[in-house]
Parts: C-alpha cells; sequence; structure tokens
C-alpha cells in the first residue's frame, strides 16, 4: 500500500515535469462560464488558421455553462490538472477573483520579473480604460497588488432602478412622478388601489414583485461590498454624489443593524401584510421564477431591476407595455464589484502563460477574433443588414457564448435594432458613471472564514424573509441580531473596517 | 413438487391469511402504492400543461390549458436526445453488468466461513464505507492520475463498487445458499470457481436481481460524474442533460444581479418547467419499463417458493 | 492473519492437507482482487486528503505542483474544524441525529411489514404491481418532488391553500411555519425511501424455504406465530446489517431531502438545518476545502465510532449477523 503510493505520487511528479514537446502551434484551452454551445466546429475552423498565423496558438474553448462552471472552476484551480490555460474568473463566482488571486492560482500578468502584459499585451492599456485596469488590481500570494487578469470591457457600472409599469400605472389615474414623489415608504394608496382594482374577476394580483436583497440596496443604497458573498456589511452611499461617502461615512456597518434597514424591513411587512408582496418572492427557490414571471407577462406595477444600457427598447417591446426605469442614485456608480464582474485569467499552472497572454491580447483589441467568437461566422451564424447590425440566423441556436464573459464587448457590431451609433451611446452611458470612495477595496476574508460559515447560516434563516417582508421584524429582527452576534459578527465587521482604513490609507 | 394443481391452489388457501386479512392488506399496500404513482402522473401532466397555465394557475393536476409545446421542445433537441438516451443505456448496462460481477466476486468469499482473510477483505471494503478522501482528492486521483476526463470510463467506474452492495451481497448469500452445499460441492472436487458459477449462482438469483436492479437504477440516475469529469456534449447521459438545465435555473436564480443584461436574457431563455418535466418523463419511462424484468426473478422466486410446498 | 493460526478451524475435517486450504484460499483471494484493486486506487489512495483538514491548503501551481503543494501548505491543526462549533451547531446537530434516529426506526419498520405484508399476498399480480409503483419515488428526484410539493403549498396557488380559502378556514403559510415540517419531510423520506428497502426486505423473505412454513402450519402455527418465529429470524441478517449501516450515516443527512424539498425557505432553518446542509452553506459561502474536508472527516469519525459500538454491541448478542 504505502509503495504503491510512493511509486504512484513519483508518477504524478514525473507527468508534471516533462515539458511540453509538440512543434507547431500551441494549443490554448479556455475555460468560460454561461455558454450554451453545442457545436463550435465552424467557428474553429475559421478562428484557428487565423490565430496560428498571427500569433502561433490555436484555440479550444471548453463551454461552461451557468450550471457547471463553479463546480468546475473550483475542482480545477484546487486540483493539480493543468487542463486550462485561461480560465474566466470574477468577483461572483466560485474562482472569485481577488480570493484565488491571493491563493496563488492566477498568474500575475504585470510581474515586475516577467511583465507578460508589457511584453505581449502593451496594446490592452490604449484600449481598456485606465479605471478598469486600475480596479483589476488586487494583492497576490506575496501581498503584493498586482494584475493577475485581463478586465472584460462591458457594463462597467452598476445602477440599481425600480422598474415601473408605466401602462398600468396610468390606467388608475397615476403618473411616473406620483411613484417618484410618494418613494418607497409611500406607495401603500398606490398598491392598494391598484391591487383593488386588478382583483375585481376573483383573480389574484401581486402589484410588487422584486428581488428582496436589491430591494434592500435600493432603498438604502447600499452597494455590493467585493469579496462579502453573503451579504453581510452594508457601505452607505450617498445617492446625490456616489463620490462622497454617505450617512455613515467611510466605514462597513453590520448591514442589519441600522436603523434604516429596520425601517426598511417594518414597511416590508406593512405591505407584505397587505396583500402587495407576492409571497413566492420570499421563498428561496421560487423567489427568481416568480419575479420574472411577474415581469414577462406584465403582472406587477413596481419591481427591480440591476439596470443595463439598453433595456428599456427590448423589454418594452418583451412584455408589451410602457415600462420606465426610476434610478436610485443620481448617476451609475463604479465600484469593485462592477469593475471585477467578468475577467480571465491566466492559470498559475499553465505551461503557455506567454501565449496565452498573446491570445487574450489579440481577444481584447481585434474585433475580428471577438466578433467571431461571440457572433459566430459571418453568412453562418448571422449576417449584417444594411446599417451593419448583427441579425442571427438559426445557427445561432447552437452557438451563443455569453458576450459579457468573453472581453472586450465595446468592439462589437451593434445588435439588430440597437442602432448603428449603439456601442458610442453605451460607452458614453457608462462613461457617465462615478466612482466610489471605497473603489479598488475587496473584503479579504481568509482571516474571519470560521466567522464567515458561522454567520452566513444564519445570516441565510432572515435575510431574504425581512427584505421581503414574510417576517415581522418587531420579533425576527432582535432575534436575528442576536444569533449573528453569538456567531462572531462584530469580528467580521471589525476585520472588514481594519482592511478598508489600511486600504484608504495607502 | 408433483402435487396436482387443484390441491396446490388448496395448499397455498390452506396456509394463507383470511380473505378479510388480505383484504385489508391490499388496502395498505395499494393506497401506498397510489401515493407512489400520484406525483409521477402529475408530472406527465405538468409536461403537457402550457407555460401560460402554469403562469395563470400554477401546478395543477387539471391545467387551464394544454399543450405539447414541451415534447416539441425536448424533441427539437435531436441527436442530443438521442445521443444521451444512447449514453445512459450503455453506462447503465456495462456498468451494471461489471459491477455486479466484481460485487458477486468479492462477496462470496466473504461469505465462506471457512476463507481466512474474510475478516480482513470485510474490513477492508467496509472501511471506505464510512471514511473517504473527500471529493478534491478524489477528483485529483480519477482525473489526474487515472485519467477519467472525457471518457467513458470516467462515468462508469467511480461507480463500480459500492461497499452497501457489497454487504448486502454476502447477506443474500447467508440466508439463500446452505453452507452444506459447498461442502458438499467441495468433496466432490469441485473448483472454487465452479462451485461458485454452477452450484451457488443459480440458487442466488434473486439476490442478484436485487442488487442489479439497484446497481442499475443507481448508474441510471447518476448525473454527479458528469458534472465532474465530462465537458464533451456526446458523453452527457440523460439524466445530466436535466440536471443541467435545473443547475443553470438554480445558477442564475442566485447570482441574476451579477451577470448583467446577458443574465436577463439567460433567464428569459432557459428551459421552461414544463420542458423540464417533459425530460424528467423520458428518464424515467425507460427504467420504469425495464422494471419488471429484474423484478420478475424476485417474485418469481416467491411465487415458486410457495409452490415448492 | 497467519495460514496456519486458521488451519485450527478446520482441522476437525480430517484428511484435508494444508496444501488444499492453500490452494483454496489462493482461488478465493483471486475472486477479491477486482475490487481490492478498485478500493485501493479509488478509495484508498485518496486518503491522502484527509490531511487537508489540518492544512491551510496550498493551491498547486506549475512552479509547485501536486504533491508538493500539500508540504508547503500550513499547518493549522484543528482550526478547519471550528466553524463546527458554534451557537448555530446544537439546532442542526438535534436536527440531524432526531430525524435520523426517528428515520431509522420507522424506516424499519414500515420496510418489514410491506415486505411481509407483500409476501402474503395470494394475487402475484397485484404483488408485482404494488411493487413497481413502489418504485416510482426513487425514479422523482428531490428537486422534483419539491415542485410536486409545492403545487399542494404554494402560497397562491396551491391546491391546500386553494381548499382552504374555498373553505373559508385560516389559511396557512405553509413555507413560513416552520412546526409542520418535522411531519413533511418525514412523510417524504418514508415515501421515498420505503420502496427501496421493501424489495431488500422482500428477496430476503424469497429465499426462505416454504416447507419451514409448511411444516409450522401442519403443527398448528397461526400466520402469527409463522410470522414470529419462521420470518422474522431469517430476516433477523439483513435487519441488522441494515441497522448497523443506518447507525453508521446517523450523522449524515439526505442533503437533497434538506437542501430542495423545503425550497430554501429561511423561517424554516430551525427544523431543516442539518450538517450537510450547513456545511454545504458554509462551503459556498468562504470556498475552504479544508473546512468542508474537516466536516466531512469529522461525520466520518462520528460514524465510525457509531458503526463500531453498533457492530460490538451485536457481536456480543449474536455473533453471526455482526458486520464483521
Amino acid at each position: 500500500m504505502k509503495k504503491m503510493l510512493a511509486l504512484l505520487l513519483a508518477a504524478m511528479m514525473l507527468l508534471a515535469v516533462i515539458p511540453a514537446m509538440a512543434d507547431g502551434p500551441v494549443e490554448i484551452t479556455m475555460l468560460l462560464d454561461g455558454s450554451n454551445v453545442s457545436d463550435d466546429t465552424a467557428v474553429l475552423e475559421t478562428l484557428n488558421p487565423y490565430l496560428t498565423e498571427k500569433i502561433g496558438v490555436t484555440l479550444k474553448p471548453v463551454w461552461g455553462t451557468w450550471g457547471n462552471f463553479d463546480t468546475l472552476a473550483l475542482d480545477y484551480v484546487n486540483s493539480s490538472s493543468n487542463e486550462y490555460d485561461i480560465i474566466f474568473t470574477s468577483s461572483w463566482t466560485s474562482n472569485n477573483y481577488s480570493k484565488y488571486a491571493m491563493k496563488d492560482a492566477y498568474v500575475r500578468l504585470d510581474d515586475p520579473e516577467d511583465n507578460l502584459l508589457e511584453k505581449y499585451g502593451k496594446e490592452l492599456y490604449d484600449v481598456l480604460p485606465t479605471m478598469l485596469i486600475e480596479g483589476a488590481k488586487t494583492p497576490g500570494f506575496d501581498g503584493e497588488k498586482g494584475i493577475y487578469a485581463v478586465p472584460g470591457f462591458k457594463d462597467i457600472a452598476t445602477l440599481n432602478t425600480w422598474d415601473v409599469n408605466v401602462t398600468l400605472l396610468e390606467k388608475y389615474g397615476y403618473t411616473l412622478d406620483d411613484v417618484k414623489n410618494a418613494g418607497f415608504y409611500g406607495w401603500g394608496d398606490i398598491f392598494a388601489t391598484v391591487k383593488a382594482g386588478e382583483e375585481k374577476d376573483g383573480e389574484v394580483f401581486y402589484p410588487f414583485v422584486f428581488e428582496g436583497l436589491v430591494a434592500e440596496r435600493i432603498v438604502n443604497g447600499t452597494p455590493i461590498v467585493t469579496g462579502d458573498a453573503n451579504s453581510l456589511l452594508s457601505y452607505y452611499m450617498n445617492v446625490e454624489d456616489v463620490t462622497v461617502p454617505g450617512v455613515y461615512g467611510n466605514t462597513f456597518v453590520n448591514k442589519y443593524a441600522t436603523p434604516e434597514f429596520e425601517k426598511f424591513a417594518k414597511q416590508m411587512r406593512e405591505y407584505y401584510l397587505a396583500g402587495y408582496i407576492d409571497p413566492a418572492i420570499a421563498i428561496g427557490e421560487t423567489a427568481t421564477d416568480a419575479w420574472r414571471n411577474a415581469q414577462n407577462t406584465a403582472r406587477y406595477l413596481i419591481s427591480t431591476e440591476v439596470y443595463s444600457y439598453g433595456y428599456e427598447a427590448s423589454t418594452r417591446a418583451q412584455r408589451g407595455i410602457d415600462l420606465e426605469y426610476v434610478w436610485s442614485t443620481a448617476t451609475p456608480y463604479i465600484d469593485t464589484t462592477s469593475l471585477q464582474g467578468a475577467m480571465m485569467a491566466i492559470s498559475s499552472k499553465s505551461d503557455h502563460p506567454e501565449e496565452a497572454m498573446k491570445f487574450l491580447a489579440l481577444l481584447n483589441t481585434d474585433p475580428y477574433v471577438m466578433t467571431l467568437l461571440d457572433f459566430g461566422v459571418q453568412g453562418v451564424h448571422y449576417n449584417l443588414n444594411d446599417i451593419g447590425e448583427v441579425v442571427f440566423t438559426d445557427a445561432r441556436s447552437t452557438y451563443s457564448p455569453w458576450t459579457n464573459g468573453l472581453g472586450n464587448v465595446t468592439m462589437l457590431p451593434p445588435l439588430e435594432g440597437q442602432g448603428a451609433d449603439f456601442q458610442k451611446k453605451y460607452a458614453e452611458f457608462y462613461g457617465g458613471g462615478k466612482t466610489l470612495p471605497i473603489v479598488g477595496y475587496t473584503f479579504d476574508t481568509s482571516s474571519v472564514e470560521t466567522e464567515i460559515g458561522a454567520v452566513a447560516n444564519v445570516k441565510e434563516a432572515y435575510a431574504l424573509s425581512l427584505c421581503t417582508g414574510a417576517v415581522d421584524p418587531e420579533t425576527a429582527l432582535p432575534e436575528l441580531l442576536a444569533k449573528l452576534d453569538a456567531a462572531g459578527m462584530q469580528k467580521i465587521v471589525d476585520e472588514a473596517n481594519a482592511q478598508l482604513k489600511a486600504f484608504l490609507g495607502e | 413438487m408433483t402435487a396436482i394443481p387443484k390441491q396446490k391452489a388448496g395448499l397455498l388457501r390452506l396456509n394463507a391469511v383470511s380473505r378479510k386479512t388480505e383484504a385489508l392488506f391490499h388496502l395498505v399496500l395499494g393506497s401506498f402504492s397510489l401515493a407512489c404513482i400520484i406525483p409521477f402522473i402529475f408530472v406527465i401532466i405538468i409536461s403537457f400543461s402550457s407555460e401560460e397555465s402554469i403562469r395563470r394557475i400554477g401546478y395543477s393536476f387539471i391545467p387551464a390549458s394544454w399543450s405539447l409545446e414541451a415534447y416539441r421542445q425536448v424533441l427539437s433537441l435531436g441527436d442530443a436526445l438521442w445521443r444521451s438516451y444512447f449514453n445512459s443505456f450503455f453506462i447503465t448496462v456495462v456498468g451494471t453488468v461489471i459491477s455486479v460481477a466484481m460485487c458477486v466476486l468479492y462477496a462470496y468469499p466473504l461469505y465462506r466461513k471457512d476463507y481466512k482473510l474474510r475478516g480482513f477483505f470485510s474490513f477492508l471494503s467496509f472501511f471506505t464505507m464510512i471514511f473517504g478522501g473527500g471529493l478534491i482528492p478524489t477528483y485529483i486521483v480519477c482525473k489526474d492520475l487515472l485519467g477519467m476526463s472525457n471518457n467513458y470510463y470516467a462515468l462508469i467506474v467511480p461507480m463500480l463498487v459500492s461497499p452497501f452492495y457489497i454487504i448486502i451481497m454476502r447477506t443474500f448469500f447467508q440466508t439463500t445458499v446452505p453452507f452444506d452445499l459447498i461442502e458438499a460441492a467441495t468433496i466432490d472436487g469441485s473448483g472454487e470457481y465452479t462451485t461458485l458459477l454452477r452450484v451457488v449462482l443459480p440458487i442466488m438469483k434473486p439476490g442478484i436481481a436485487t442488487v442489479s436492479l439497484l446497481t442499475a437504477l443507481g448508474y441510471w440516475n447518476e448525473w454527479f460524474l458528469c458534472l465532474l469529469y465530462v465537458t464533451r456534449r456526446e458523453l452527457y447521459p440523460l439524466q445530466y442533460l436535466l440536471m443541467e438545465m435545473q443547475r443553470n435555473a438554480e445558477f442564475l436564480a442566485r447570482n441574476s444581479s451579477m451577470i448583467g443584461a446577458a443574465g436577463a436574457d439567460a433567464i428569459r431563455n432557459l428551459p421552461s418547467q414544463t420542458m423540464r418535466m417533459a425530460v424528467v418523463t423520458f428518464i424515467v419511462l425507460p427504467i420504469a419499463c425495464a422494471y419488471p424484468f429484474f423484478q420478475r426473478y424476485v417474485v418469481e422466486g416467491l411465487t415458486i417458493g410457495s409452490v415448492k410446498g | 492473519m497467519s495460514l496456519s493460526g486458521g488451519a485450527g478451524n478446520v482441522s476437525r475435517r480430517k484428511g484435508r492437507s494444508g496444501f488444499s486450504n492453500m490452494k483454496k484460499t489462493f482461488w478465493l483471494t483471486t475472486m477479491m482482487l477486482p475490487v481490492t484493486v478498485w478500493l485501493l486506487l479509488i478509495r484508498y489512495l485518496p486518503m491522502f486528503g484527509i490531511v487537508m483538514s489540518f492544512l491551510d491548503y496550498r493551491l498547486p501551481t506549475r512552479k509547485l505542483p501536486f504533491p508538493t503543494n500539500l508540504f508547503r501548505s500550513k499547518w493549522v491543526g484543528l482550526k478547519n474544524f471550528n466553524f463546527l462549533f458554534t451557537s448555530e451547531s446544537l439546532t442542526m446537530i438535534r436536527n440531524t441525529l432526531g430525524y435520523n434516529a426517528l428515520w431509522i426506526v420507522l424506516g424499519l419498520v414500515i420496510a418489514v411489514t410491506f415486505a411481509i405484508l407483500m409476501s402474503e399476498l395470494t394475487r402475484k399480480f397485484l404483488a408485482k404491481t404494488y411493487q413497481t409503483l413502489m418504485f416510482f419515488p426513487y425514479f422523482l428526484s428531490w428537486v422534483v418532488v419539491a415542485y410536486f410539493l409545492f403545487a399542494f403549498l404554494d402560497p397562491t396557488n396551491g391546491m391546500i391553500v386553494r381548499a382552504q380559502k374555498a373553505a373559508g378556514g385560516t389559511v396557512i403559510d405553509w413555507y413560513n411555519t416552520p412546526k409542520y415540517w418535522p411531519f413533511i419531510l418525514t412523510i417524504c423520506s418514508m415515501w421515498k425511501n420505503t420502496g427501496y428497502s421493501t424489495v431488500l426486505y422482500l428477496s430476503a423473505i424469497t429465499g426462505i424455504d416454504r416447507s419451514q412454513y409448511e411444516a409450522a402450519a401442519v403443527d398448528g402455527a397461526t400466520k402469527w406465530q409463522q410470522m414470529i418465529h419462521v420470518t422474522l429470524p431469517h430476516l433477523k441478517p439483513m435487519i441488522i446489517i441494515l441497522l448497523i449501516m443506518n447507525v453508521g450515516k446517523i450523522f449524515n443527512a439526505d442533503f437533497g431531502l434538506f437542501w430542495s424539498v423545503p425550497m430554501n425557505s429561511a423561517p424554516l432553518f430551525p427544523v431543516t438545518q442539518v450538517v450537510n446542509t450547513y456545511v454545504y452553506r458554509a462551503y459556498t459561502s468562504t470556498g475552504n476545502v479544508g473546512m468542508s474536508t474537516a466536516a466531512g472527516f469529522l461525520q466520518n469519525l462520528v460514524g465510525f465510532i457509531c458503526i463500531m459500538a453498533a457492530n460490538g454491541i451485536v457481536r456480543r448478542l449474536d455473533a453471526d449477523s455482526s458486520l464483521f
């Protein structure tokens, strides 16, 4: 048994050190997220000769899906497998960018000793906004800040909005201004009127269908704290001018312990008891289905949406109603989460980091490569109409990668209906985003993982119910706070604040 | 054994419970069986319901309107569907045959009281039922050391041995095969393998059928191995096709606010509930049809046994 | 485990040489080989991973390939176990042990009863039908079962909820009321697993020689007495084996049941949180391999102790039925 083990371990080590001895183009394997691809032959047959000629590589994409990516990625970084050279990462996937950069899972691209970015990707500095590159800087295993992935150039600012069904609103004699002026705490009358009106023929109608945690972010102006994957912390923004701190200054607070949260939860409870809120959005597993169903069938008055530029046109057409998005902040805000929303890292186990860097540089600077990889082959997967918009063919159903998960989306031609100047407007919109004072900060949870493990379980038992009014905050909130304290919440808050202080002091 | 049919029937009734008691048995077993099948009927009804009906009145035994849309969607998967059907069959048949053969070979000596290494080997298999290295170490060994990546091997080998079934099989040996039988065969000079094949296996049919059934079900329902080791669609078993839809939906539900515009689109394009239920139907039907085949041995043994008297 | 030491057992059989004994042992051992190889490779080899419970695991990289990364990982002692022992752990331990203990007993009684009832049916066609139908729950994943249940309990459209509304009674908010869920979960568990264990017991009954019943009947034994004196003694080995093995899993809950069926409804956590769901939530919120390995290791350890204890008791009472 022991002998066998030793033998096998030796064999494994041997395998690990045998260098690749292939001549000709180097094959780069890339693990992607969110794809729906069943046939990529046509694309690769077109792409690979081009890549071979340009940079001497061929690409082998592995089309991870939403459902399997988290498992594939986490198993990959933890195991000895060196199957992937390039791997998708972000602030929200299992192979979390900042966390695994710190654990040495990714190659440092601007390593002073071997600066791959300088050598093979200089042109990226010209194409990507400085803000985006700065936002990708994060501490590595040695504690030094560096760039560990190429950030995707996509919707780099966040805007949380109320999605208001204007058609329904006007049917009952209200205007969008009534909704805006009354605000979240004053919608009771509007809900009552609309609910009574819609329920005449015995059907049940819920005017208020939303994502609980997003509603909290909108009402209290609290962005996601990067690294706080469990929504434990709040940072209060100044919603009028996001570049200066809000009521609590530049500190993190226990999300559930503020008077603002209590007021919010009490209001939700009131709406819930009055029957304005669909109870299905309070049950974890049915929440999203219920929320999306209400939106898609236009059976709602007010909902929530994390906005992306150009939504109005598509949602109005799909739902057949007039709707408006009411912004919760004066401008879209740029935070670490939005900057690290989609990135491509080179695995620290890769045998070909240099070739991988060459490919990433090309993918983010060469519109031909990006368009081919995302939209497929012109004439097969799509055609261009007379104003240069992309019109997909039926073949698109066998080849639909996830656009934001690939790279620089600003190089893509517009889609049908977006208009020829879409990319310009898109860039303008996100260019108008303002940065939060804490941008660039990422909560490193490694020293409080024991507490997080316990606290996450406590929070799970209350958060969604409180944010949707399904439980009474009079009793549930004190209960939650007591349990959070017992599980070590204060230690987490203190650690986050200590880190923030150090970060801002730099 | 050579009883005249009439007498046989009389005898059967003679040593049977009273008709009233039997009626009560039927009531208990019948109602439980009904409870077991209703959810499946429900799944079939949902698969034939229209999306509109589900949106309006939720899941219901009597949908507001019917639709074949779900089946149209499933069948439009075309090759992918038939391919995964084939994969499921292939994996189940090959896996079950090898697995049960290995199980019998291991369980038989464990049952032999006169086998000296019995204690050691019992413990060897039993210990792994309790202790394991965990997911990541197993993954490292299977994928990086044993090459289980994107092949059938990865979908079959990790499930070949179940210490649980070995113990069950050994228990079947203990309860059905009298030890004298083996001693007699040994005295006749029969080799160990011959004894196993010619003498023991024929009377072990019910036990083998039972373990085969459970093993086959295990393979047919398996999807986690595919998630871990397989990314090529040509190798997906049917069950994974369903799980992928399910997992996609769950993931998007948790992260939609992070993914941005594409997330909203992806949620809109998810396979509908009705389609998922139609896939469930596709998964359950074949194995439900295969079930009586295994069952024949279990219940036939029962019938033969009762006639023997 | 020396050969000569064991030879004493069979020495009563005269004329058997040590050589034929060795030959027998040899041939029987060859039968063990396929499974043994499999166990060593796929079960024993990964056990190096247990050490990860005590490490701050360092990821392998090109410069630090596996397994050198293990040697470079920091030893953190029992730190990875800490998250299992917090103010919340009592609830999940109570739930895990409570449900498992109840279900082991209930499952045994129901399955043995059903198997015996089924074996007594004279209409074999119906017996077959029941048996087939009872297996259907095994085909449906917990996710599907959860949706089925939701169809009844859905707060807006649920069939029970509608009936309550129509009757004018109080409508129960099922997914916000923990007190009903121990019953719901128990019913679900029994519903799903009964068919499976019934088949095991039924096939064990099948193996009983019918002449024993006839002999008992001739001696004037009632059906009830036949069951006590013939059926149950024959079922004993199977009952004991399944019991011992279930006891070994007493610290492991059926993850799918507790995760899917309550639809992840937060207010139900006090009665639906079990060790496996707790560990899973902690793992997905931290991604710490050491912590999840530690939890698995601890569960195994507890299971091992329970199983050894159970087996020890059985061996003292009835050596033949014990596991090893």
